[in-house]
């Protein structure tokens, strides 16, 4: 290679297809994270759900229960964990309030939840609790990790405060993006009752009245595998206050409803995940795809116009000058011929 | 000669590229002033 524009190409070519496994296997792992900010609420709503009426402790036909999910990330907390561990981390304060028709609260459940920003698993470095009682996260919650692959994960229940399996249940198209949809099965367990309730009530309250809180759902998750964020999600929820060593007692049903997103709320973070994902794909697969084209197509540029150089050189010999000026002696070839650059 | 001193230039221009990149990192947000929301919203 000696031509200055072939070099240029070469030069070009090696950059092009450095940068592809670069972006993809070395840069994207280390820029893809949760912002440590990150502020999102969803609204969530039970249509002719049933609830607890705590005056009378009876169960309740009701129009609509609905469910305000806030999710705000602590960042100063998390700058403060990363000059600790050297970690990436994600400290979100959250808060589950639920309120009946009239709006008012039915209970509200806070929870401090830390992660890693790039992997979603929980770090435990203090300060987790739910409802303010210290737990220990499992697996993920809220958010899949990037690249969500096809397989079961480990969601973890704000509501017994444990992880189970949530099941990959195949490929489905939703609003125009192609989701991953996963459903989990929680069966009765029995549950801390929540601190906050309408009233006054109290969990001591709900013990010295011989009663215990238990709790099943069917949860449903619509999750962009890209980005790993649910873009739509539904539970089957529903509550019990059982009679604590009384079995044979008829059970008061505390909530029975189909929880799902509100359809203005599914609209904005199908919006946001659409945008969001592009970020993304740009570092996974539109740059280094056009990269690795980009680069063979300088590459072979780069030869060819290296290839045509020797071809010159050849049929002009070591003695003919680049402007095709015959100072051999003896070749009869016509000067015109040599200049079109043509095969010898 | 000089086409392996061209093909390293490309790698370390791409090398440089990407650990600049990768250093300056995402835009670190901080928190958001907006509460924990104890009423139901109007709209998103």
């Amino acid at each position: 290679m000696r031509r200055p524009a072939s070099l240029v190409l070469l030069a070009l070519a090696v950059f092009c297809a450095a940068l592809a496994p670069l972006l993809r296997y070395y840069a994207y792992p280390r820029l893809a994270k949760v912002p440590p900010g990150q502020y999102m609420a969803t609204v969530l709503e039970a249509r002719d759900a049933t609830l607890i009426d705590y005056a009378t402790l009876q169960p309740r036909q009701v129009a609509k229960v609905s469910m305000v999910q806030t999710v705000k990330g602590d960042a100063r907390q998390a700058r403060k964990i990363k000059d600790a561990t050297g970690r990436d981390v994600v400290v979100w304060d959250t808060l589950t309030y639920v309120a009946g028709p009239d709006g008012a609260m039915v209970s509200r459940i806070p929870e401090r939840y830390v992660f890693d920003a790039h992997s979603q698993q929980p770090v435990h470095t203090g300060g987790e609790q739910i409802d303010g009682t210290p737990v220990r996260h499992e697996g993920i919650e809220y958010k899949w990790p990037f690249q969500v692959r096809k397989h079961d994960y480990q969601y973890f229940d704000l509501m017994t405060r444990t992880a189970a399996p949530i099941h990959y249940g195949g490929t489905r198209t939703f609003h125009g993006l192609r989701v991953y949809y996963f459903e989990q099965t929680v069966p009765w367990t029995r549950v801390p009752v929540p601190r906050t309730l309408p009233l006054g009530v109290t969990p001591e309250t709900v013990r010295q009245l011989g009663l215990e809180r238990w709790y099943t759902t069917k949860r449903m998750f619509w999750v962009d595998p890209t980005t790993g964020s649910p873009v739509n999600g539904e539970e089957l929820h529903r509550e019990e206050m059982r009679w604590t060593g009384h079995p044979e007692k008829k059970p008061i049903t505390a909530f029975a409803g189909d929880v799902r997103m509100r359809p203005d709320y599914v609209d904005s973070v199908v919006h946001l995940v659409k945008t969001q994902r592009q970020l993304l794909l740009l570092l996974t697969d539109y740059v280094p795809g056009g990269c690795t084209g980009l680069g063979a197509a300088l590459l072979a540029l780069a030869l060819v116009l290296d290839g045509r150089a020797r071809r010159d050189r050849c049929a002009f010999g070591p003695g003919v000058a680049q402007d095709g000026e015959n100072t051999r002696m003896g070749d009869p070839r016509p000067r015109a011929s040599l200049s079109e650059g043509g095969s010898p | 000669m000089r086409a392996l001193a061209a093909a390293a230039i490309g790698l370390a221009a791409a090398l440089a590229l990407v650990l600049a990149l990768t250093a300056i990192g995402p835009p670190d947000s901080g928190t958001s002033p907006k509460p924990l929301l104890s009423s139901i919203p109007a709209h998103p």
